[in-house]
């Protein structure tokens, strides 16, 4: 069950079959909540905060997450307004417009970005996936990136990946053989392409900094 | 550009912690014990991956050890590789849905590759550690399996040629002779690795002050370094290591690791 708090009605894990929850929900029980890890779209209409976790491929996640009408009632909870939604790795990918993995698919488009495989010149010899430690710079040190230092270092683990685009929308940035987006931010709606649950305590102050969204 | 890493290992055995020398293990302690005693998630905080091995020789106790790598969790903010025993599909599919990133396989990769490649598959290779232990005893140096009980056949180079097929996102190297004994790491093992070899590697075995870590971290071959010594590296030990790597200017990843405890349940107090 969530826990409740004075201005919360608890945070709930969406799951829908891919990724690893374990971890997502020990990082939100150490900042003192007791996340509900739910696969009814129902539960997320009473939640404040819900994460979108994900790894494994685009196509299959969008797939999975319609079988269980957990699309629609992601939806439903954003254009209601009155609560906070954080994508986390594929997560992030799910929320922008669409991906070519698997073949071209439709996202929730709460982002404008296109999603698309690390294009790096064909002298370079950087790996795919891009794993392992890197730096993040932030447009505007506020809303979920309050009190993280730029140039914070974060975890990665993806293949595709989120192409600049001209937005005002609080913006992460980290280069890996090009530049892309590591995190973005517009409010209600939120993303990381890292996985803060592995990133040590910038990712717990980003974790927090989501959670406190009233 | 990915940083290089200072990974902590963790031998785990039939409920208890254990420390490894030469790949002989003694009993350390449960992990209460190493929570209250070793003062651990400070420890965690300092460091950029965990490994967790079953190092259990007798009977695969998967259960207890699930349990196990999921309270780790609790405190590890960091991606977490288990291994030890895993003899199938089954075996990494629960490791990495209680909690594990990656997984380790060893054995496997030497009896029934075929299993490496059905992971691979399923995961994508980017979550398996190839682990290679490595002997040399009287001018000849052997990969060993099965926690070091038994020889693998093939000459050293071809062992390692053929391993260099399977699809692994990357290599765990481990010296037995210097394992435990703080020595020092044995950067010589590298030289053994097939011409371009284009994997990231972590190198193990030996690590016993912090100066260990100095040179060999700038070495392009090594991407990370793990120690196991429960005895030097607890406490402040990883603390020292990583300030000191720092300050040398090498490419880890930079931590304000004290604030680990202001954040724990920070939310209630709203």
């Amino acid at each position: 069950m969530g826990q409740l708090h004075r201005g919360t009605r608890g945070c709930v894990i969406v799951d829908y079959g891919m990724g690893n929850l374990w971890s997502v929900a020990s990082a939100i029980r150490y900042l003192g909540h007791t996340p509900q890890i739910s696969n009814k779209p129902q539960d997320l209409q009473t939640a404040s905060h819900v994460i979108l976790p994900g790894v494994g491929s685009f196509r299959l996640a969008i797939e999975s997450l319609n079988e269980r009408g957990l699309a629609d009632g992601i939806r439903d909870f954003v254009d209601k307004g009155n609560g906070f939604l954080l994508g986390i790795c594929l997560g992030l990918q799910l929320l922008a417009a669409a991906s070519p993995e698997d073949g071209q698919t439709a996202g929730f488009g709460y982002f404008p970005h296109a999603v698309e495989r690390f294009s790096f010149p064909p002298t370079s010899d950087l790996p795919i996936p891009h794993v392992g430690y890197n730096s993040v710079s932030f447009s505007h040190q506020t809303g979920i990136f309050s009190d993280l230092q730029q140039g914070s270092y974060f975890y990665f683990v993806h293949s595709y990946r989120l192409a600049p685009a001209l937005t005002n929308l609080n913006t992460g940035l980290t280069h890996y053989g090009e530049t892309f987006v590591a995190a973005i931010d517009n409010g209600q709606v939120a993303g990381t392409q890292f996985h803060p649950e592995k990133s040590q305590t910038n990712g717990l102050r980003l974790l927090k900094n989501f959670l406190h969204r009233r | 550009m990915v940083k290089k890493r200072l990974i902590f290992t963790l031998l785990y055995n039939n409920g208890e912690f254990m420390l490894s020398r030469n790949f002989r293990l003694q009993r350390v302690g449960n992990l209460e014990w190493l929570k209250r005693n070793y003062d651990f998630s400070r420890t965690a905080a300092q460091i950029d991956e965990l490994v967790v091995l079953n190092v259990e020789r007798n009977r695969f106790s998967n259960d207890d050890f699930i349990s196990h790598l999921q309270k780790l969790c609790d405190f590890c903010f960091v991606p977490i590789t288990a291994g030890g025993g895993i003899r199938r599909l089954e075996d990494a599919s629960a490791l990495l849905s209680n909690g594990a990133d990656k997984v380790l396989v060893n054995t496997m990769a030497a009896d029934c590759s075929h299993k490496v490649i059905e992971i691979a598959k399923r995961y994508g290779q980017q979550c398996i550690v190839l682990g290679v232990d490595i002997r040399k005893s009287n001018g000849s140096t052997r990969a060993l399996v099965d926690c070091g009980s038994k020889l693998v056949a093939l000459e050293i180079s071809d062992y390692l040629t053929r391993l260099r097929e399977l699809p692994v996102g990357e290599w765990m190297i481990t010296s037995i002779n210097r394992d435990g004994t703080g020595q020092g790491f044995d950067s010589e093992l590298l030289e053994l690795l097939p011409p371009n070899f284009e994997r990231p590697v972590i190198l193990a075995g030996g690590a016993g002050k912090p100066e260990h870590f100095l040179d060999l971290l700038r070495n392009p071959k090594v991407s990370g370094l793990a120690t196991a010594h429960l005895h030097n590296f607890v406490g402040d030990g990883l603390k020292q290591v990583r300030d000191l790597l720092l300050r040398d200017g090498q490419e880890l990843p930079i931590w304000d690791a004290n604030e680990i405890a202001a954040l724990k349940s920070s939310v209630d107090e709203i």
